[in-house]
């Protein structure tokens, strides 16, 4: 058996990761070049990348998975939602955010406030999405209600 | 690189359509023969938003660069749908 498979299912037998982390994994290890495990885990949200001597690597992608029960949409079976939006696209969107004439920014982050997004469109800029893609690892939003049912929304860069 | 393809598939439960392939590079052929009234537009933009055409146009190519990669992908009632640009 290859080292690297065997460092992933050991990591998977102790609960280190989940069984799709591992799946990921072993994709990856059999679609990229010959690299170690640890590089490869840098791209695992979540997951203990420093155990495995982690390579921190730029993400490209940025996935959003929503997973809703037939409670919660009113339709028959499951529902779910997987988008990737490559890095360089939400970049782009954020330097087209500059075109927002000066005036127009005062009423934008008025009406945001009143959202309740408390947020200063003109402090947006592509370095403040590069420090928020740096933390940004994981993270998992658990709707949970008796009544309406359940869903899961999972946000992270790969 | 700009997007070349983009591939369409849709799935319900009592049918099965193939992937369409969508040759987005001949999309090129328009935009050239439209390109007089593309930089027109693109002028009165930049006059209303206070900037210059070269940063709109390079907005527009990073807006258009980023886009392959773009996976959307949607399970409901049985019905699949996949939008995928390469």
């Amino acid at each position: 058996m290859n080292e690297n498979r065997r460092q992933i299912l050991e990591m998977l037998s102790t609960g280190k990761i989940t069984a799709d982390e591992a799946e990921r994994l072993i994709a990856a290890l059999e679609s990229g070049p010959a690299t170690t495990v640890g590089e490869h885990m840098s791209s695992i949200p979540g997951s203990n990348g420093a155990a495995a001597g982690t390579v921190k690597t730029r993400a490209k992608y940025l996935r959003v998975l929503v997973e809703a029960d037939e409670q919660m949409t009113g339709r028959k079976g499951p529902t779910s939602v997987n988008v990737r939006v490559p890095m360089q696209l939400l970049r782009a969107g954020v330097r087209l955010a500059s075109l927002i004439p000066a005036q127009a920014h005062s009423q934008l982050d008025e009406a945001l406030n009143r959202h309740g997004v408390p947020l200063t469109l003109s402090q947006i800029k592509p370095e403040n999405l590069e420090e928020l893609i740096d933390h940004l690892e994981d993270l998992t939003v658990d709707v949970d209600s008796r009544d309406v049912g359940t869903a899961k929304v999972r946000v992270f860069c790969e | 690189m700009t997007p070349n393809f983009a591939v369409l598939g849709i799935a319900t439960p009592t049918r099965h359509m193939p992937r369409l392939w969508i040759p987005l590079f001949l999309l090129w052929i328009p935009v050239v023969l439209l390109s007089p009234l593309i930089f027109l537009t693109l002028a009165a933009v930049a006059i209303v938003t206070r900037t210059t055409v070269w940063r709109l146009i390079s907005l527009c190519w990073g807006i258009l660069s980023g886009l392959p990669g773009t996976d959307v992908r949607v399970h409901a009632d049985g019905n699949h749908v996949l939008v995928r640009v390469l």
